[in-house]
Protein backbone atom coordinates (compact mmCIF):
# COMPACT_ATOMS: atom_id res chain seq x y z
CA UNK A 1 0.00 0.00 0.00
CA UNK A 2 1.37 3.42 -0.95
CA UNK A 3 0.49 6.17 1.50
CA UNK A 4 1.35 9.79 0.73
CA UNK A 5 0.93 12.91 2.83
CA UNK A 6 1.62 16.12 0.95
CA UNK A 7 1.81 19.39 2.83
CA UNK A 8 2.44 23.10 2.49
CA UNK A 9 4.59 24.20 5.44
CA UNK A 10 2.81 27.55 5.87
CA UNK A 11 -0.36 25.67 6.73
CA UNK A 12 -0.14 24.49 10.34
CA UNK A 13 -2.27 21.34 10.04
CA UNK A 14 0.28 18.89 8.66
CA UNK A 15 1.80 17.67 11.93
CA UNK A 16 -1.61 16.87 13.34
CA UNK A 17 -2.56 15.28 10.01
CA UNK A 18 0.45 12.98 10.25
CA UNK A 19 -0.54 12.00 13.79
CA UNK A 20 -4.08 11.26 12.67
CA UNK A 21 -2.84 9.20 9.75
CA UNK A 22 -0.57 7.17 12.03
CA UNK A 23 -3.50 6.62 14.40
CA UNK A 24 -5.67 5.42 11.52
CA UNK A 25 -2.98 3.02 10.32
CA UNK A 26 -2.57 1.60 13.82
CA UNK A 27 -6.31 1.17 14.28
CA UNK A 28 -6.57 -0.62 10.94
CA UNK A 29 -3.57 -2.80 11.73
CA UNK A 30 -1.68 -1.63 8.67
CA UNK A 31 2.10 -1.50 8.77
CA UNK A 32 3.11 0.69 5.86
CA UNK A 33 5.43 3.66 5.51
CA UNK A 34 4.07 7.15 5.00
CA UNK A 35 5.70 9.13 2.23
CA UNK A 36 5.77 12.76 3.37
CA UNK A 37 6.13 15.27 0.55
CA UNK A 38 6.68 18.97 1.12
CA UNK A 39 5.16 21.37 -1.41
CA UNK A 40 6.75 24.83 -1.53
CA UNK A 41 5.96 26.28 -4.94
CA UNK A 42 3.02 26.64 -7.28
CA UNK A 43 4.97 24.61 -9.82
CA UNK A 44 5.24 21.76 -7.33
CA UNK A 45 1.54 22.10 -6.47
CA UNK A 46 0.69 21.54 -10.12
CA UNK A 47 3.24 18.77 -10.54
CA UNK A 48 1.84 16.86 -7.56
CA UNK A 49 -1.85 17.76 -8.19
CA UNK A 50 -1.91 19.45 -4.81
CA UNK A 51 -5.17 21.28 -4.01
CA UNK A 52 -4.22 22.20 -0.47
CA UNK A 53 -2.60 21.10 2.73
CA UNK A 54 -2.81 18.38 3.84
CA UNK A 55 -3.40 16.13 0.84
CA UNK A 56 -3.49 12.45 1.72
CA UNK A 57 -3.55 9.71 -0.90
CA UNK A 58 -3.85 5.96 -0.49
CA UNK A 59 -2.58 4.11 -3.55
CA UNK A 60 -2.87 7.37 -5.48
CA UNK A 61 -6.45 8.12 -4.45
CA UNK A 62 -7.54 11.05 -2.35
CA UNK A 63 -9.08 10.26 1.03
CA UNK A 64 -11.69 12.95 0.35
CA UNK A 65 -11.76 14.12 -3.26
CA UNK A 66 -12.31 17.80 -4.00
CA UNK A 67 -12.75 17.99 -7.77
CA UNK A 68 -13.53 21.68 -8.15
CA UNK A 69 -10.42 23.03 -6.43
CA UNK A 70 -7.40 24.30 -8.36
CA UNK A 71 -3.84 23.28 -7.55
CA UNK A 72 -2.54 25.83 -5.05
CA UNK A 73 -0.63 26.64 -1.89
CA UNK A 74 -3.12 26.91 0.95
CA UNK A 75 -4.87 24.95 3.67
CA UNK A 76 -7.78 22.80 2.59
CA UNK A 77 -11.07 22.01 4.25
CA UNK A 78 -12.45 18.55 4.92
CA UNK A 79 -16.09 17.77 5.50
CA UNK A 80 -16.72 15.77 8.65
CA UNK A 81 -19.52 13.34 9.34
CA UNK A 82 -21.28 15.87 11.57
CA UNK A 83 -21.37 18.43 8.74
CA UNK A 84 -18.64 20.74 9.97
CA UNK A 85 -15.63 21.82 7.92
CA UNK A 86 -12.19 21.23 9.38
CA UNK A 87 -8.54 21.70 8.36
CA UNK A 88 -8.14 17.94 8.91
CA UNK A 89 -9.93 14.83 7.69
CA UNK A 90 -11.76 12.87 10.34
CA UNK A 91 -10.29 9.67 11.72
CA UNK A 92 -13.30 7.83 10.27
CA UNK A 93 -12.56 9.20 6.80
CA UNK A 94 -8.94 8.06 7.02
CA UNK A 95 -9.88 4.60 8.31
CA UNK A 96 -12.47 4.14 5.58
CA UNK A 97 -9.96 5.14 2.92
CA UNK A 98 -7.42 2.67 4.31
CA UNK A 99 -9.97 -0.16 4.42
CA UNK A 100 -11.12 0.43 0.86
CA UNK A 101 -8.32 2.13 -1.03
CA UNK A 102 -9.77 1.22 -4.42
CA UNK A 103 -13.26 2.54 -3.76
CA UNK A 104 -12.89 5.43 -1.35
CA UNK A 105 -11.79 8.80 -2.58
CA UNK A 106 -11.40 9.93 -6.12
CA UNK A 107 -9.67 8.66 -9.15
CA UNK A 108 -5.97 8.92 -9.59
CA UNK A 109 -6.14 12.23 -11.31
CA UNK A 110 -8.45 13.72 -9.18
CA UNK A 111 -8.30 15.11 -5.95
CA UNK A 112 -11.54 16.56 -5.53
CA UNK A 113 -15.11 16.95 -4.05
CA UNK A 114 -15.88 19.41 -1.36
CA UNK A 115 -14.32 22.60 -0.28
CA UNK A 116 -14.94 26.17 0.63
CA UNK B 1 1.58 45.74 14.96
CA UNK B 2 2.82 46.13 18.53
CA UNK B 3 0.77 46.05 21.70
CA UNK B 4 -0.06 49.64 22.70
CA UNK B 5 -0.09 51.01 19.15
CA UNK B 6 -3.15 52.87 17.92
CA UNK B 7 -5.55 51.38 15.42
CA UNK B 8 -4.99 52.47 11.83
CA UNK B 9 -7.98 54.05 10.21
CA UNK B 10 -9.41 52.70 6.97
CA UNK B 11 -12.23 53.15 4.55
CA UNK B 12 -13.48 49.81 3.32
CA UNK B 13 -16.66 48.59 1.64
CA UNK B 14 -18.83 46.18 3.55
CA UNK B 15 -21.00 43.40 2.20
CA UNK B 16 -24.04 45.50 3.15
CA UNK B 17 -23.12 48.22 0.64
CA UNK B 18 -21.89 50.72 3.23
CA UNK B 19 -18.36 52.08 3.60
CA UNK B 20 -16.82 51.73 7.05
CA UNK B 21 -14.08 53.50 8.97
CA UNK B 22 -13.05 53.52 12.63
CA UNK B 23 -15.48 56.28 13.53
CA UNK B 24 -18.37 53.97 12.72
CA UNK B 25 -17.48 51.94 15.81
CA UNK B 26 -16.72 54.85 18.13
CA UNK B 27 -19.78 54.21 20.28
CA UNK B 28 -18.37 50.91 21.57
CA UNK B 29 -15.71 50.78 24.30
CA UNK B 30 -14.00 47.76 22.76
CA UNK B 31 -13.16 47.04 19.13
CA UNK B 32 -12.35 43.55 17.87
CA UNK B 33 -10.94 43.76 14.39
CA UNK B 34 -10.13 40.46 12.76
CA UNK B 35 -8.75 39.28 9.44
CA UNK B 36 -11.06 36.75 7.93
CA UNK B 37 -11.84 35.11 4.60
CA UNK B 38 -14.16 32.60 2.98
CA UNK B 39 -11.93 29.72 1.97
CA UNK B 40 -9.72 28.99 4.99
CA UNK B 41 -10.73 25.92 7.03
CA UNK B 42 -9.45 27.56 10.21
CA UNK B 43 -11.88 30.40 9.63
CA UNK B 44 -14.60 27.80 9.18
CA UNK B 45 -13.53 26.07 12.39
CA UNK B 46 -13.93 29.33 14.29
CA UNK B 47 -16.91 30.81 12.46
CA UNK B 48 -19.64 29.76 14.88
CA UNK B 49 -17.54 30.67 17.92
CA UNK B 50 -16.89 34.17 16.64
CA UNK B 51 -20.54 34.70 15.71
CA UNK B 52 -21.56 33.56 19.18
CA UNK B 53 -19.11 35.90 20.90
CA UNK B 54 -20.12 38.85 18.71
CA UNK B 55 -23.78 38.28 19.53
CA UNK B 56 -22.99 37.92 23.22
CA UNK B 57 -21.18 41.27 23.39
CA UNK B 58 -23.08 43.13 20.68
CA UNK B 59 -24.09 45.99 22.97
CA UNK B 60 -20.59 46.89 24.13
CA UNK B 61 -18.10 45.50 21.64
CA UNK B 62 -17.73 46.23 17.94
CA UNK B 63 -16.65 43.21 15.89
CA UNK B 64 -15.32 43.92 12.39
CA UNK B 65 -14.20 41.26 9.92
CA UNK B 66 -11.82 42.14 7.08
CA UNK B 67 -10.99 39.98 4.07
CA UNK B 68 -7.70 40.96 2.45
CA UNK B 69 -7.12 37.87 0.32
CA UNK B 70 -6.50 38.19 -3.40
CA UNK B 71 -9.68 36.88 -5.06
CA UNK B 72 -8.00 36.46 -8.42
CA UNK B 73 -5.97 33.60 -6.99
CA UNK B 74 -8.68 32.49 -4.56
CA UNK B 75 -12.08 33.07 -6.20
CA UNK B 76 -13.88 31.78 -3.10
CA UNK B 77 -12.72 34.98 -1.40
CA UNK B 78 -14.44 37.32 -3.86
CA UNK B 79 -16.70 40.11 -2.64
CA UNK B 80 -19.73 38.30 -4.05
CA UNK B 81 -18.88 35.20 -2.03
CA UNK B 82 -18.32 37.38 1.04
CA UNK B 83 -21.85 38.71 0.61
CA UNK B 84 -23.26 35.21 0.16
CA UNK B 85 -21.53 33.76 3.23
CA UNK B 86 -22.33 36.75 5.45
CA UNK B 87 -25.97 36.32 4.55
CA UNK B 88 -26.01 32.53 4.90
CA UNK B 89 -24.34 32.64 8.30
CA UNK B 90 -26.13 35.82 9.41
CA UNK B 91 -22.88 37.51 10.39
CA UNK B 92 -23.68 39.91 13.25
CA UNK B 93 -20.71 42.12 12.28
CA UNK B 94 -19.64 44.13 9.22
CA UNK B 95 -17.63 42.05 6.75
CA UNK B 96 -15.26 44.36 4.84
CA UNK B 97 -13.23 43.89 1.68
CA UNK B 98 -9.63 45.14 1.72
CA UNK B 99 -9.11 44.91 -2.02
CA UNK B 100 -5.78 46.78 -2.07
CA UNK B 101 -4.52 44.78 0.94
CA UNK B 102 -3.33 48.07 2.45
CA UNK B 103 -5.18 47.49 5.73
CA UNK B 104 -3.67 44.04 6.22
CA UNK B 105 -0.24 45.52 5.55
CA UNK B 106 -0.84 48.42 7.96
CA UNK B 107 -1.83 46.02 10.71
CA UNK B 108 0.99 43.62 9.74
CA UNK B 109 -1.57 40.84 9.63
CA UNK B 110 -0.38 37.53 8.24
CA UNK B 111 -3.11 34.96 8.86
CA UNK B 112 -6.78 34.27 8.74
CA UNK B 113 -8.18 34.28 11.32
CA UNK B 114 -6.11 36.85 13.22
CA UNK B 115 -7.57 39.03 15.96
CA UNK B 116 -6.75 42.55 17.18
CA UNK B 117 -8.53 43.78 20.31
CA UNK B 118 -8.49 47.53 21.02
CA UNK B 119 -9.52 49.49 24.10
CA UNK B 120 -11.66 52.61 24.22
CA UNK B 121 -8.75 54.80 23.08
CA UNK B 122 -8.25 52.29 20.28
CA UNK B 123 -4.89 51.17 21.54
CA UNK B 124 -4.04 47.56 20.83
CA UNK B 125 -4.37 45.36 23.93
CA UNK B 126 -4.48 41.85 22.49
CA UNK B 127 -3.27 40.35 19.23
CA UNK B 128 -3.36 36.76 18.01
CA UNK B 129 -5.54 33.70 18.00
CA UNK B 130 -9.10 33.37 19.20
CA UNK B 131 -8.58 30.58 21.71
CA UNK B 132 -6.29 27.64 22.38
CA UNK B 133 -8.11 24.84 20.58
CA UNK B 134 -9.29 25.25 17.01
CA UNK B 135 -9.96 21.55 16.70
CA UNK B 136 -12.21 20.85 19.69
CA UNK B 137 -14.41 23.73 20.88
CA UNK B 138 -15.42 21.74 23.96
CA UNK B 139 -11.78 21.35 25.01
CA UNK B 140 -10.86 25.04 24.97
CA UNK B 141 -9.05 26.10 28.13
CA UNK B 142 -8.09 29.68 27.28
CA UNK B 143 -10.43 32.02 25.43
CA UNK B 144 -7.97 34.77 24.62
CA UNK B 145 -10.29 37.16 22.80
CA UNK B 146 -13.12 36.71 25.28
CA UNK B 147 -10.75 37.23 28.20
CA UNK B 148 -9.30 40.37 26.61
CA UNK B 149 -12.80 41.78 26.07
CA UNK B 150 -13.80 41.05 29.65
CA UNK B 151 -10.67 42.68 31.02
CA UNK B 152 -11.13 45.81 28.93
CA UNK B 153 -14.79 46.12 29.85
CA UNK B 154 -13.69 46.01 33.49
CA UNK B 155 -11.05 48.68 32.82
CA UNK B 156 -8.35 46.11 33.38
CA UNK B 157 -5.40 45.05 31.24
CA UNK B 158 -5.70 41.64 29.55
CA UNK B 159 -3.52 39.04 31.27
CA UNK B 160 -2.42 37.73 27.87
CA UNK B 161 -1.57 40.29 25.22
CA UNK B 162 -0.22 38.12 22.41
CA UNK B 163 -0.54 34.54 21.23
CA UNK B 164 0.66 33.82 17.67
CA UNK B 165 -2.30 33.48 15.30
CA UNK B 166 -3.03 30.09 13.78
CA UNK B 167 -4.61 29.70 10.36
CA UNK B 168 -4.07 30.18 6.66
CA UNK B 169 -1.66 32.77 5.35
CA UNK B 170 -3.14 35.92 3.86
CA UNK B 171 -3.06 35.50 0.10
CA UNK B 172 -1.06 38.46 -1.16
CA UNK B 173 -1.24 39.77 -4.69
CA UNK B 174 1.83 39.02 -6.80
Amino acid sequence: MRIELLYYPECPSHERALELLRDALALEGIDAPIEVIRIDTQQEAEQYRFVGSPTIRIDGREVQPQPHLPYRLTCRAFLHEDGRLSPLPSLQTLRAALRNPSTEGGDEDGNRSIGV
Amino acid sequence: MEIGQSAYDFQLPGVDGKTYSLKDFADKPVLVLFFWCNHCPYVKAYEDRVIQLANEFKDRVAFVAINSNDPTQYPEDSFENMQRIAQEKAYPFPYLFDETQSVARAYKASRTPEFFVFDEERDLKYHGRFDDNWEHPNQVRHEYVRDAIRSLLENDIPHVSHVPPIGCTIKWKH
